[in-house]
């Protein structure tokens, strides 16, 4: 996949490719505004990851002059601009997701994969499969080891995330986003609680080691080792 | 020597009071001359009349007195009138009987009169007098009376209306000039204490008088301004305040761990880099919830109003909340009413919510039991734990305050606060109360 980041701290720009590049994207920078629009115009990208402060043009006018000339392509603004009336400001300008600084990669990485698989024709999925663990997605109907386990609807979410993001590390405000539609940090353990559920049921069947906490960071789904 | 300002350049004679005082001198003075002309002019006529009677009255006794009695007796008569009520001049044959020496031509009969001069010989020799011819049995005769009395009345009268007139002018003035001072040392005041509010000195208060006017008025309102301005103050500085203290804990937590980092074994360092993260983390929602609560309370956030179900917003409660309840080994229940919708930002109202749940979980204790109700505008959580001590109910509340010393419970100690700002952003009342034992929070909308 092609991405072009805009952005003019040279320090995030260093961290968000060596990760990027380590996942197999092709991704290309630009340091100031009217070179990203430039670029973005004139160039075919998959992503662009666009900061808002930005030398010579800014981000929301990039985006808006990029818009502009019927360019659909998705749009991640990643800034340090975190309220939430910035948030609905980039999103009304035509931003596709929204990201505050500082961020951790895993969590970036996450939200641009589903951008830029948007674009995409999926197959229907209807089942998934991570090493033991088996969901049909019709019936939800869960099974381990080939024993079935009855889930609570929110604990069924949280388990199809992980799943669609195998061997991902998935932060909580992403969890927290995916299973409730409401949009806030709620510094509680909220999802701490429910993924402990998950976990106790599967370690009823030996297998507790499936879902890793990750320290500072989240949870992850692990297949194999 | 505090710089007073574009007022201390201001003499009294140019400021409004004056101008004011100006026009209202010109104006007393019209009314006043006005009324002293009207004054003068009822005085003449008065004078005329009284003149016109005395003379006909003297005119009448005279003709009386020549039909009465003989010639001798009248000349007698006429020789020892009194000259102060009349001065009388009767031809007798050829002399003149009578207090003058002569009588002026072409003097008209009464009671048409004439004036006319007379000299005398004393200090006064001018005398100005007016009179007419009478007929009478034996003879015609001059009957006239003195005017410069009258004239000298009318000198004095037009004396002192000149000078009332210039001592109204006079003390108008200088009344004036005073009272505009006095406003504006007022207004010098004034500009005095702002001056010294912009530097800073935001407890400076205008002074207000007992006499409640229009200075007094202005005044008020100027201290009122001023005290919502120094409540922001205080506010963006507790901010500031809360900020660098709150922040310093976990921020040399920080920099103790990267400075252990290097000395630690290499399989520890994923841990601590870890460990590293979360306390950054925590700075972070620390931080951010400061700056969204300030938003909140100062209402520079915008809300996105929508109409919010109270029996759905519980019902979404209720099921967030059950895991971590259940977790803990406590029993949440939720008991919905009759549905009542208000308009409100859905998120913040959510949070805030969610927040008293939280607090009822993480503090009531295990095995506790929690109740969520609802019916039409009030919702109330409830806990059969440990309560909150009645005298510090209030201080829940404000910013940082955890009533829990040990900070066993990982917290920004904004929840709260930011509840209660969220809430009265929705004009929704929130108590807490005992619920014997435990704590009720009681919000109503």
């Amino acid at each position: 996949m092609k991405i072009l980041m805009v952005e003019d701290d040279a320090t995030t720009i260093e961290y968000v490719v060596k990760g990027f590049v380590e996942q197999g994207h092709n991704i290309e920078t630009a340091t100031d505004g009217h070179q990203g629009l430039l670029l973005a115009t004139s160039m075919k990208y998959d992503l662009i990851i666009l900061d808002r402060m930005l030398p010579q043009l800014d981000g929301l006018k990039l985006l808006a002059a990029l818009r502009a000339t019927g360019s659909q392509t998705p749009v991640l603004i990643l800034s340090a601009l975190s309220h939430v009336d910035e948030r609905v400001k980039g999103l009304r300008a035509g931003g596709d997701d929204y990201m505050t600084k500082p961020f951790a990669f895993s969590e970036l990485l996450v939200r641009a994969e589903k951008l830029m698989q948007r674009g995409e024709s999926q197959p229907t999925i209807t089942d998934l499969n991570v090493g033991p663990l088996t969901i049909e997605l019709l019936t939800r109907k869960v099974t381990l080891d080939g024993q079935e386990i009855l889930l609570q609807p929110k604990e069924f979410q949280l388990l199809k995330y992980l799943m669609e993001h195998v061997n991902q590390v998935i932060s909580r405000t992403l969890l927290f986003e995916a299973v409730w539609d409401y949009h806030f940090d709620p510094r509680t353990n909220v999802i701490d609680v429910h993924i402990a559920k998950l976990r106790r049921k599967f370690e009823e069947l030996g297998h507790g080691e499936l879902i890793e906490t990750v320290r500072g960071a989240g949870y992850r789904l692990r297949q194999g080792h | 020597m505090l710089d007073i300002g574009y007022a201390k350049g201001i003499k009294p004679y140019q400021s409004s009071a004056w101008r004011i005082t100006i026009i209202f001198s010109a104006l007393v003075t019209v009314i006043i001359g006005t009324l002293l002309l009207g004054m003068y002019r009822q005085l003449i006529n008065e004078q005329e009349y009284q003149l016109d009677l005395h003379l006909d009255a003297e005119m009448t006794r005279y003709q009386q007195m020549a039909l009465t009695l003989d010639r001798r007796s009248f000349a007698t008569q006429v020789k020892s009138a009194d000259p102060k009520v009349a001065l009388i001049v009767w031809r007798n044959s050829l002399d003149l009987v009578g207090s003058l020496s002569m009588i002026p031509k072409d003097m008209p009969m009464l009671p048409e009169r004439r004036e006319f001069p007379v000299f005398t010989g004393g200090p006064e020799k001018l005398h100005i007098l007016t009179g007419g011819m009478v007929m009478t049995r034996y003879g015609p005769m001059l009957i006239a009376t003195r005017v410069d009395q009258l004239g000298t009345l009318i000198d004095k009268f037009t004396n002192a209306a000149i000078t009332a007139l210039m001592l109204t002018v006079v003390l108008t003035l200088a009344l004036g000039y005073l009272f505009s001072k006095a406003i504006l040392r007022r207004l010098v005041q004034y500009n005095r204490l702002s001056k010294r509010i912009e530097q800073g000195q935001y407890s400076t208060r205008l002074p207000v008088s007992w006499r409640q006017d229009e200075f007094d008025m202005l005044a008020k309102q100027f201290n009122g301004v001023l005290d919502a301005l120094e409540q922001n103050l205080a506010a963006v500085r507790g901010v500031t305040d809360n900020i660098a203290h709150d922040l310093r804990t976990p921020l040399s937590h920080l920099r103790i761990g990267l400075e252990q980092l290097p000395s630690k074994p290499k399989e520890e360092l994923a841990e601590s880099c870890a460990i590293i993260t979360e306390e950054l983390d925590h700075c972070l929602a620390t931080f951010d919830a400061m700056l969204s609560l300030t938003r909140i309370e100062e209402g520079q956030q915008t809300l996105e109003l929508q109409d919010v179900s109270l029996v759905s917003i519980s019902q979404d409660l209720f099921e967030m909340a059950e895991a971590m309840a259940e977790f803990n080994g406590q029993s949440l229940t939720l008991t919905t009413g009759e549905e009542f919708q208000v308009s409100g930002d859905k998120y913040l109202l959510f949070q805030a919510l969610f927040n008293l749940v939280d607090n009822a979980i993480k503090y009531s204790g295990e095995g506790a039991e929690i109740r969520i109700s609802q019916n039409r505008n009030v919702i109330s959580i409830q806990d059969n734990g440990p309560g909150i001590p009645e005298s510090s109910r209030e201080k829940v509340f404000e910013r940082l305050v955890r009533l829990d010393p040990s900070r066993h419970h990982k917290g920004t100690g904004l929840g709260l606060s930011m509840v209660k700002a969220i809430l009265s952003r929705h004009n929704a009342k929130i108590a807490l109360s005992s619920a014997y034992p435990g704590l009720r929070v009681t919000i109503t909308f």
